[in-house]
């Protein structure tokens, strides 16, 4: 079948790299030379995902059981969530006991070592700024949280150009603002912008 | 023949400027975004789907499938030109593809997968034209208890087959089946797990989830990881006649039609898209490779480019088929498809054919069309396309955050549905950290309510009794299938391990 495709020469593909776990020993030690003495959570992290496996079959269960379905035929509204709640709380165990006998640490491929696989910084402003815009719309109008969210994204992304980025951000909201909302009649919302004063 | 009277029709139907337009909008984009790395297809196709709102389905639809097309035409102009795949389909064409481009072969490469796809979308399209009675014929004889069976057979089908950890997909798959049961429960109308709120009376639109899995999750994954990851972006260059020698074409055609053999009966099986036939055709080909004389396998080997392509479009082309006339999807792209279709109020299925043929003719013809101008735009100007790499990552990404909350504003206006997507796209990014994927989420997605009304349907009817799931030999048929899948993945996975252990 799949399973003994050959890896391309020069180098893996970039979207791949995060699932080498099965790397040969050597490789990963000479890219992150401090792999031991991480301590537990080295590699361990993985069980967020079964916890939140467990958060949320939990959440089937007990919502499954405040349903006031007294006099439902046998396979009422019940029925479904509880065969899946049980099945994810079954799983959930499982991925946790395999993450507990063998962590997965990732391979870092840039060949430096940085304390965590993930850069929170440029993630917290992606999500910061997406936040924001979800908040802020209806108060700022398209335009504005449209290149708000831009212009968080384009610097968690790494650009350095702070300038060009808010110049680029607003004439790109304000091109979809003048396209979807008052070309195709879409309800953007124009907010302080359009004399909410 | 009557099929072929109602196809003309649809060309008829299709072939108004405004239609080609979107068909030639709908190719640009597809190619567009899956020339750009790591955006497939599936992304593009979410991130259009918001657009439904403006346009009437005949466009809609006929702009969609160019894009479907368009994408996985660019993905693999990409894995060739640069090694990085856009989708997981276009994985097995790097292989060969990538090391013909290396040797300076980047043109024959790019027109031998042009050709390809080309060959394997046209087959397929044409087998959904003439077996779309047949398949709609057989749909009829359904009930609750084979509807059942058969989203079973594509849970499990796309957990196993496509993750290579089973339990990672199925944990997947119980976020996607779980999500679905939010709202008010179609059998008896009582809210569930709503805790309250008036926002998810109707559920979690399925729209929110596609755009945050597949295009918000995927710019957190990549913003996690931008800074850390020095990517090659060298784009082989290759000189010269950009098509194929009568020597080389002669070499591809066999590989081409195998490709197209394997592909096509994988578009009707729901196992998550066209990942598992591009493999197997790769497979096949380098076995025939090793008896010849002069095994090329290894140096850019043509046909093990060829077959791949046309595998792939083969499947896809046949996916729209399946989605059409059985309503039922095969892949993440044509899940999506399938709820750009419940956005206008229509059910693909068999009563589609006969409520809306105005609306499915003409879309099958612009598959055609679509194929015709793709191979168009892309046979000569790949290299041209490749120059969209110059875009500059950071303003990419917020342009694509951007389009994610337009999206989601223009389906539902509201600042909670905003929320949810933020919320759910975290998620999406964690499964992606932890290699979890994110097929089998969108499958139980679009599955689950099919999933649990048809159960819910089967039992009822028999007071309880479980015997009635199997108890026509189209269920036992589907259980026996999903046997020897797991059966065969499993093995896989066994040897895998064995191997590993050596």
């Amino acid at each position: 079948m799949t399973d003994d495709r050959p890896v391309p020469a020069e180098h893996s593909a970039a979207g791949q790299s995060d699932g080498d776990a099965e790397q040969p020993e050597g490789e990963r030690g000479a890219a992150a030379p401090s792999a031991e003495g991480q301590g537990f959570w080295h590699g361990r992290s993985a069980l967020l995902m079964p916890a939140l496996l467990t958060a949320f079959s939990l959440f089937l269960l007990i919502g499954a059981a405040v349903i006031p379905a007294g006099d439902t035929d046998f396979p009422g509204p019940r029925f479904f969530p509880i065969i899946l709640g049980c099945a994810g709380l079954v799983l959930a165990a499982l991925l946790a006991l395999g993450v507990l006998r063998t962590p997965e640490p990732v391979a870092e491929t840039s060949g430096r070592s940085f304390r965590t696989h993930s850069d929170f910084v440029s993630l917290a402003w992606v999500v910061g700024g997406f936040l924001a815009f979800a908040l802020l719309l209806p108060w700022l109008g398209w335009i504005l949280a449209g290149a708000l969210v831009f212009w968080c994204t384009a610097h968690g992304f790494g650009s350095r150009r702070p300038l060009f980025d808010i110049l680029t951000a607003l004439f790109l909201s304000s091109v979809i603002y003048l396209v979807f909302g008052t070309g195709l009649g879409l309800n953007l919302p124009s907010g302080i912008l359009g004399g909410g004063f | 023949m009557e099929q072929l009277d109602l196809l003309m029709q649809g060309f008829a139907g299709a072939l108004t400027p405004i239609n080609l337009l979107w068909v030639v909008v709908g190719c640009l984009l597809g190619t567009a975004v899956g020339v750009l790395p790591g955006l497939g297809s599936s992304m593009a196709v979410a991130l259009l789907l918001p657009m439904t709102f403006a346009l009437d389905p005949t466009a809609a639809f006929i702009l969609f499938a160019g894009v479907y097309f368009g994408g996985l035409f660019g993905d693999s102009t990409m894995a060739i030109l640069l090694n990085t795949p856009g989708q997981a389909s276009a994985i097995a064409s790097t292989f060969e593809g990538h090391r013909m481009a290396s040797s300076g072969r980047a043109p024959q490469a790019l027109a031998t997968a042009a050709i390809g796809a080309f060959i394997g979308g046209m087959i397929a399209s044409i087998l959904v034209v003439f077996l779309s009675p047949t398949l709609v014929a057989l749909s009829s004889a359904f009930g609750p208890a084979e509807f059942f069976a058969l989203a079973l057979f594509a849970f499990v089908a796309t957990s196993s087959v496509v993750s290579d950890n089973v339990l990672k997909g199925l944990a997947a798959l119980i976020f996607g089946i779980g999500i679905t049961v939010i709202g008010v429960d179609g059998v008896s109308g009582l809210p569930r797990f709503t805790l309250g709120l008036p926002q998810v009376f109707d559920g979690i639109s399925l729209v929110t989830v596609t755009v945050a899995v597949l295009a918000l999750g995927e710019v957190l994954y990549i913003a996690s990881r931008v800074r850390r990851v020095k990517e090659d972006l060298h784009v082989r260059k290759g000189e010269g006649r950009p098509f194929l020698s009568r020597r080389e074409f002669a070499d591809a055609a066999p590989a081409w039609a195998r490709g197209t053999a394997i592909g096509l009966p994988f578009g009707v099986i729901p196992a998550g898209g066209a990942e598992v036939p591009t493999f197997l055709a790769y497979e096949a080909e380098r076995r025939i490779d090793r008896r010849r004389k002069l095994p090329m396998f290894g140096k850019g080997a043509i046909r093990g480019l060829a077959a791949p392509e046309a595998a792939g479009n083969a499947t896809t082309g046949m996916a729209m088929g399946a989605l059409l006339a059985l309503g039922l999807p095969v892949s993440a792209t044509a899940a999506i498809m399938l709820a750009a279709f419940r956005q206008y109020g229509l059910q693909p299925g068999p009563l589609l054919f006969e409520n809306s043929a105005d609306l499915v003719w003409p879309l099958l013809a612009s598959f055609f069309l679509a194929m015709v101008v793709l191979l168009i735009i892309n046979l000569p100007f790949a290299q041209l396309w490749a120059k969209l790499l110059l875009i500059p990552k950071p303003q990419l990404y917020a342009g694509i955050a951007l389009f994610c909350g337009l999206g989601i504003w223009a389906t539902s206006g509201a600042v909670f549905d905003l929320l949810l997507l933020l919320g759910i796209a975290v998620v999406g990014f964690l499964m992606r950290r932890y290699d979890y994927p994110v097929a089998p989420l969108m499958i139980g997605m679009v599955l689950g309510p099919l999933a649990e009304t048809s159960l819910r349907d089967a039992l009822l009817s028999s007071v309880g009794d479980p015997r009635v799931l199997v108890a026509s030999p189209i269920a036992i048929v589907i259980y026996g299938l999903l046997a020897v899948v797991v059966a065969l993945s499993a093995r896989a996975a066994v040897r895998k391990r064995m191997r590993r252990d050596v």
